[in-house]
């Protein structure tokens, strides 16, 4: 028997949990294939799926991130639309640059996540907790402040372009190419830099990260302050785009988040996950939506798709987990 | 150990409290600055506040309760409260308005029984869950107390539903039916009409969607209308507003039931530059949808004029009070659709009154 392959076949298996959500992702592109090939298989279906995975993908990136350090945070939604309220306030009531105005709200929802991440701590009590308590707070805030309102950024800003200005006349637009730039950047930091391994381990076993020297306290505190600010960026990109927030924006998305994470392989309780599969967990939510609109079924059954997609790729991958990690 | 934490509290939690202060003071800033160019209602708020104070000559005739689900920190209301509060000047009467904070059903069935409990000469009420304020409501009748409903009615049939006078507002079904009658009444005939629904199974959007799919149809039989569930979220209505039109080339209407549709479907219309070429016809105004329907990228929007469910009411009630008059079982206040012709005399509305 040839140990030695097996040994390769296995490693490979466990070191990519983006198997799941691959196998997932070819049978929906299957099926899309089949029945739609004149529309599904253009150029125009792939940017429209990119820009629909943009904003969930960023602000998934962050919550993956965080899943594998073995925390959540669910006020990533309110952060969302806070950041760009806050951004369009500060423009259009004081005259402030658009890009002073984003770096000042990015840094707040750096510290937004932070603090959650440090009550968390502190107390002992579940991030779920903290954050869900983080993200009534503040979406009581939004709609308070705002009376329920939608707010209009008036300036034209380079700034918007950047984030989410289109290329080209295909419908290509800069929010695919941050999430593309973002995910790669991300996936190398969780893969290839001790900071990565860090995540894991304080995810893993916060206990053994800490004999083994780890800081797991700051650990988590920076990934729960990434984790809110990439979501805060992803809530820009939305206003670069539509210039137009509304106090309800990005309700929903924290759970959207956790989707394409699970999707991409990480699990809930921490210590594994993968970014690339996070970034194929959210195109597959994306590619799923446009393509049941472009196969003109009725899209009253989305979220019945969804649903059952994330239960099967969720079984293979604890499946992979069970199999092949845990007993490794 | 100590030394992790003392780290923690020496940088990360150092950017975090920086951060923090810097939201507070944003927050206190953007509070103490009140959001004057945003609120059109600000000035409204100082008006209703100076109303507030007493200056009627006489003691009012009569007191009438106007209990809602929509709170005073709610500025689609402000209009509601000021005609409401207009008429009582107008007539001499009391009119006491209350509604919950936050929206609240509980807390609306306690308002009303604490309106019944102060004895009043007439309640004007919305019925926002008949289950839960038929008894009060009832009880309230058996005391001989009249009752208004605005806003939302009693939808049961008339044998059923709570015995009031009188409803006085509009009903989403007629919302988006003279939506759509506005367009085939231009003598369009559309070749396929989309809805943009934002959220798929809130019985009131449905009703709306069900109006416009009717009346199309009895125009047109055959004419394909489809639902598509957009959701609340302006990227995902972007984009499947854009699939939609991929997939349906011929699409040349598009309905929208609220800013959260309307919005992402401006946006989508102007980057596959299909403004003019694609109707888009929404349900309730803002700034940007009058903009829009100025530069004529919007086609027309369907109002109710909420102060007029304020000041109608209470003029109902006192006919009914002082002279027995009975009032009609229901008199609308819309829906009026607004075109760019109707645009100077809504923005005149919204100017007296403070929406439309």
């Amino acid at each position: 028997m040839s140990i030695g392959k097996n040994v390769i076949t296995l490693g490979f298996i466990a070191r990519h949990p983006e198997i799941g959500v691959l196998t997932s992702f070819f049978s929906i592109s299957l099926i899309f294939i089949v029945r739609i090939p004149d529309k599904f298989l253009t150029i125009p279906t792939l940017y429209s799926i990119l820009t629909l995975a943009g904003e969930l993908g960023v602000a998934s990136i962050g919550m993956a991130f965080l899943m594998i350090t073995g925390e959540f945070n669910l006020s990533i939604s309110s952060v969302y639309a806070l950041v760009p309220m806050g951004v369009v306030l500060m423009v259009d009531l004081w005259g402030v640059d658009m890009l002073a105005a984003s770096i000042i709200m990015l840094l707040v929802a750096y510290g937004i996540g932070v603090t959650v991440g440090y009550i968390t701590i502190k107390t002992g009590i579940p991030s779920f907790i903290s954050s869900l308590g983080m993200m009534m707070f503040l979406r009581g805030i939004l709609l308070a402040v705002t009376g329920g309102f939608s707010l209009r950024l008036e300036k034209d800003h380079w700034l918007a372009d950047v984030l989410n200005g289109p290329i080209g006349d295909l419908g290509l637009r800069t929010s695919a190419v941050w999430l593309l730039v973002l995910t790669a950047i991300f996936a190398f930091i969780l893969d290839w830099t001790p900071y990565g391994n860090w995540t894991y381990a304080v995810g893993a076993s916060s206990n053994t990260a800490r004999e083994l020297g780890v800081s797991v306290s700051k650990v988590k505190l920076t990934n729960f302050g990434v984790s809110s600010l990439l979501a805060g960026l992803a809530g820009l990109m939305a206003l670069s785009r539509f210039r137009v927030v509304d106090p309800t924006l990005g309700q929903g998305l924290e759970l959207e988040t956790i989707t394409s994470a699970v999707l991409g392989g990480c699990l809930l309780t921490g210590g594994y996950g993968s970014i690339s599969g996070t970034f194929l967990g959210a195109f597959l939510i994306a590619m799923t939506r446009v393509g049941l609109v472009l196969a003109q079924a009725p899209a009253y059954w989305y979220s019945a798709f969804i649903g059952i997609i994330l239960i099967i790729a969720t079984v293979i991958n604890l499946f992979i987990v069970k199999k092949y990690v845990t007993s490794g | 150990m100590s030394q992790q934490k003392a780290k923690i509290t020496t940088t990360t939690l150092v950017i975090a409290i920086i951060a923090l202060i810097i939201g507070a003071l944003i927050g206190y800033a953007v509070a103490s600055a009140t959001m004057v160019p945003y609120s059109k209602y600000a000035e409204l708020e100082k008006k209703l506040k100076e109303m507030g104070a007493p200056a009627a000559p006489a003691a009012p005739e009569y007191t009438f309760y106007y209990v809602s689900h929509g709170g005073p920190a709610d500025p689609w209301w402000a209009p509601v409260i000021k005609g409401s509060q207009d008429a009582a000047k107008l007539l001499n009467v009391r009119v006491v308005y209350s509604g919950p904070e936050k929206f609240s059903i509980p807390a609306l069935v306690d308002l009303l029984n604490s309106a019944i409990a102060a004895r009043p000469n007439g309640i004007i009420l919305t019925i926002t869950n008949y289950n839960a304020l038929d008894q009060p409501a009832r009880s309230a009748i058996s005391q001989g107390i009249p009752i208004i409903a605005v806003n939302v009615p009693d939808p049961r049939p008339a044998n059923q539903r709570i015995p009031y006078l009188s409803y006085v507002g509009i009903n989403d079904y007629d919302a988006g039916y003279y939506l759509a009658k506005y367009l085939i009444d231009k003598g369009y005939k559309p070749k396929r009409v989309v809805i943009g629904i934002h959220e798929v199974g809130h019985i009131g959007l449905e009703t709306r969607a069900k109006g416009i799919t009717d009346a199309i149809t009895q125009a047109y039989p055959g004419t394909p209308v489809e639902k598509l569930d957009i959701t609340t979220d302006p990227t995902k209505a972007a984009e499947a507003f854009k699939s939609y039109l991929t997939a349906h080339p011929d699409t040349d209407v598009i309905f929208t039931l609220g800013p959260l549709g309307s919005h992402p479907a401006l946006q989508v219309l102007r980057e596959m530059k299909l403004t003019g070429k694609v109707h888009l016809l929404t349900i309730s105004i803002d700034d940007t949808i009058l903009k829009a329907i100025d530069a004529g990228e919007l086609d027309a929007a369907a109002s109710q004029q909420q102060y007029a469910q304020g000041f109608l009411p209470v003029v109902f009630m006192y006919l009914y009070v002082k002279y027995g008059i009975i009032p009609p079982p229901q008199v609308p206040t819309g829906p009026i659709i607004i075109d760019k012709a109707k645009l100077e005399i809504v923005k005149k509305q919204i100017a007296t009154t403070g929406g439309a």
